[in-house]
């Protein structure tokens, strides 16, 4: 999936990208100041649901495009995981011609309105840009500028449907209906396929839905891209989990040549530290899915979770931070991270890590729980908590977390959300004995076509990785689709 | 045969051989062998929480993708190994459980008091007998007193005293600065047992390559003379039963450790050098031996040559040779 340079030079050598150019001197773009994201107060946002980012406006983003210097040698897709021609879609935004961005945009990343949202740019793309490597100054708002052409285009009521080959009559199923299951099903779709995607919660859109709240990716925002794949001929099955519902033995009698597995991880993880098994005490995946999906912030449900007045997540990841600030939305007064480690050394984003703080979330960082203690209902009452300092810098390039002995203290809390992260989710791997795994129980694939140990088993995403973004995850779906096409038509 | 049953945490056992935490029993067909051996009670292998450390450290922190995009898949993965490590061990148990009938005392070492006391609760969930504490930690802060040390370790076994029922025996080293005063605050914290002494990791120098190598992994058989010299010392003076080991290697040495007053004795050494038969060998020894003198019961003579019953107390407290070395001719 590699950019050649010569690929990129030639583009850039266009003329309208020539003219472009001209247009503005190379001083004059970099004394542009970088566009702020139009944002919900806290004080209202924290009251509801509604999202929190709300895009930049047209003359915004065409500003904002103009500081791009459409640099003869682009860093900054190097960044990108899927190599998103990234100078190319910004230069037509500059122009205006925000179709031609959108449709730059879908060349390689099927998603982009869900990448603009949650996608970590300042790690990937913005990290890379000529402004943070050269300049030490804010980098091109690469994100924002991709949710803003994806938002016009699913608000132009213009989505295109991609071409597709002749339905070719060949079964394939796809199994889960996260970023990657979605990636593939509309690739192998275009390819003409009959496609399939096994979804095991009633509704589509895996991590997408159930994982990411609201108020940071609106739901209607993946439901316009699952209504183009169904307006491509995908089926959906959802309440099917597959290795439970019924196995891939039985549908491959039904008729299916090939599966791709993108099942994601779903499995939480937890401390093994006493009293864990409290009531009130829960993963991040449990309580964002209850509440994403199943309504149970609504009292009146059948499975109704308890709104805690004083909730404690642990981790510092992005769900953490999800998990943290829907608990401010549910009414708690007191909504807090534990974390075991700074500030600096946090995985979540540095944009949700500043939206939690505006919206009144305590960070107890250099914190981490030992112990829970229960009322006489074994409800959970109180963490017990330790201090911790940071040594040497560890494998990862963190400070590495230590203890300090002696530094323990109590904190009331009526709600735990657990979230040190998940393992991939084991329901498939488990119905089939002879798939070889990973000793981080993923899925092994060779790296080249992400073909498993069974020939007609293709896998990507995090039941591959164990912890994806979400362009990787469709990356993952858009090669593996390459190379089962591949392998279907060799094998007919 | 005589009667050799005694007890080990306050457990009945049926020989005064216990078989040390090591490599050995880390299988259940290991333990299998070594119960059928005769052994009376089985240390399983510790879990180091360091080496759950170190294989995060060393083997999944490097796994951290370009531009840590699995950062929050790693980032609290020890735990997740801490998880693997100890259903793993459980596992073992409850396997090892159906196919033995000896105690089982499951064995940790940890760094922080807090992971001490969360390891211990998950492994009396999975049904041990009683555990034991490897409680060591090479004092490497120079601005943390000896008294310091000893109070981390009291708090560490008062945490875990809390939380967990079962019998606890905790294993020590030599190397403490008044180790009578430490084992009797050791005892009144409650313990049903002070194993002495834990043999230690040593390191060692290759000369021709000046490289740094690990020393000899096995005791010998003269190092049982230091545990001897304290267990005769404490046996009578506390109130948790004083088993002794390091350098047991035969049953004459483990006679000796009895006469001094041990309830029994950890071996590990002499079975991976000889194999677990050497148990039943060591044991044929003892019984041998209280035929041979009388004895019907290891009560009839234990502690008859602890400080406390011995004909010439003075000797225990004795560490200068003084006239032995000028009287000696080699």
């Amino acid at each position: 999936m590699a950019v050649s340079p010569e690929f990129l030079k030639a583009e850039r050598e266009q003329p309208w990208r020539v003219e472009l150019r001209s247009k503005m001197k190379n001083k004059e773009r970099t004394a542009l100041t970088r566009v702020h994201m139009n944002e919900v107060d806290a004080r209202e946002r924290i009251l509801s649901n509604i999202e929190v980012n709300q895009g930049l406006n047209q003359v915004q983003a065409m500003a904002e495009a103009q500081r791009c210097l459409d640099c003869p040698n682009p860093t900054c897709i190097t960044g990108c995981p899927v190599e998103i021609n990234i100078p190319k879609f910004i230069k037509h935004i500059e122009c205006g011609n925000f179709a031609d961005a959108a449709k730059t945009l879908k060349e390689t990343s099927t998603l982009p309105a869900v990448c603009g949202r949650v996608c970590p740019q300042e790690k990937q793309c913005e990290s890379q840009c000529f402004y943070t490597q050269k300049m030490n100054a804010e980098p091109v708002a690469i994100g924002y500028l991709e949710r803003f052409a994806a938002d016009w285009e699913q608000n132009s009521g213009q989505m295109a449907i991609p071409e597709q080959a002749p339905a070719n009559g060949i079964k394939v199923g796809a199994i889960g209906s996260g970023p990657a299951g979605l990636t593939f099903a509309g690739e192998m779709a275009k390819k003409g396929y009959d496609v399939t995607v096994f979804e095991a919660l009633h509704e589509i859109g895996g991590v997408l839905k159930y994982g990411i709240p609201e108020f940071r990716l609106p739901n209607r925002i993946v439901d316009v891209e699952i209504d183009v794949l169904k307006k491509m001929g995908v089926k959906f099955e959802t309440n099917f989990v597959v290795g439970k519902t019924a196995n891939v033995e039985d549908l491959q009698e039904e008729g299916y040549k090939a599966f791709f597995a993108g099942s994601g991880a779903g499995l939480p993880r937890f401390m093994e530290i006493p009293g864990e098994n409290y009531i009130g005490i829960l993963s991040s995946n449990e309580y964002l899915t209850r509440v994403n999906l199943m309504n149970a912030a609504n009292p009146t449900t059948d499975t109704p979770i308890i709104s805690g007045k004083r909730v404690a997540v642990i981790g510092g990841g992005n769900t953490a931070m999800d998990s943290v600030r829907t608990a401010k939305r549910l009414g708690a007064e007191r909504a807090m991270i534990i974390y075991r480690r700074g500030m600096d050394e946090m995985p979540a984003r540095v944009e949700e890590i500043k939206h939690a703080q505006e919206e009144g979330i305590e960070f107890l960082t250099l914190t981490n729980p030992v112990e829970y203690l229960a009322d006489s209902q074994g409800r959970v009452s109180q963490v017990r908590v330790q201090k911790m300092g940071l040594g040497e810098p560890d494998a990862s390039g963190r400070r590495r977390p230590e203890v300090i002995e002696g530094s323990e203290y109590l904190i009331d809390v009526d709600t735990v959300v657990v979230s040190v992260g998940v393992s991939p989710n084991p329901i498939v791997p488990d119905s089939l004995p002879d798939l070889k795994m990973t000793r981080w129980h993923t899925i092994e694939v060779n790296d080249d076509n992400l073909q498993s140990s069974i020939p007609f088993l293709f896998a990507g995403g995090d039941i591959v990785r164990g912890g994806a973004t979400v362009i990787l995850a469709m990356g993952d779906g858009r090669k593996a689709a390459a190379a089962m096409d591949e392998y279907l038509q060799k094998n007919q | 045969m005589q009667n050799l049953n005694t007890t080990f945490i306050g457990i009945p056992i049926s020989s005064p051989i216990v078989v040390g935490s090591c490599g050995l029993s880390s299988t259940v067909e290991g333990i299998e062998k070594l119960a059928k051996a005769g052994a009376g009670a089985i240390v399983l292998k510790s879990v180091f929480e360091e080496e759950i450390l170190m294989e995060y450290e060393k083997n999944v922190l490097p796994n951290v993708g370009p531009m840590g995009n699995d950062l929050e898949f790693f980032d609290y993965y020890d735990y997740q190994i801490k998880t693997e490590v100890l259903n793993k061990y459980v596992q073992l148990i409850k396997e090892a459980r159906e196919k033995v009938s000896v105690p089982l005392i499951a064995s940790i070492n940890c760094r922080s008091t807090s992971e001490w006391m969360a390891y211990a609760v998950k492994l009396e969930e999975a049904g041990i007998s009683g555990l034991e504490l490897n409680l060591f930690r090479l004092p490497f802060h120079t601005s943390q007193t000896s008294e310091q040390l000893e109070d981390e370790y009291i708090t560490i076994i008062n945490k875990i005293r809390e939380k967990v029922r079962v019998p606890l025996a905790v294993k020590i080293s030599p190397n403490f600065t008044n180790l009578v005063n430490f084992a009797r605050r050791l005892s009144a914290t409650g313990i049903q047992a002070l194993v002495m002494f834990n043999r230690y990791f040593n390191i060692d120098f290759d000369i021709k390559n000046e490289q740094v190598i690990s020393g000899g992994a096995y005791s010998n058989a003269a190092e049982y003379m230091l545990p001897l010299r304290w267990t005769s010392i404490l046996s009578n003076r506390l109130e948790c039963e004083v088993v002794a080991s390091t350098g047991i290697h035969t049953g004459e040495a483990a006679i000796k450790m009895l006469l001094a007053g041990a309830r029994s004795v950890q071996v590990v050494s002499a079975i991976y050098k000889n194999g677990p038969t050497h148990i039943r060998a060591m044991l044929h020894d003892i019984d041998s031996w209280m035929k041979e003198k009388g004895y019907e019961s290891i009560d009839d003579f234990r502690g008859n040559l602890s400080q406390t019953m011995a004909d010439n107390p003075e000797i225990f407290e004795r560490v200068q040779f003084m006239k032995y070395f000028s009287d000696h001719k080699a």
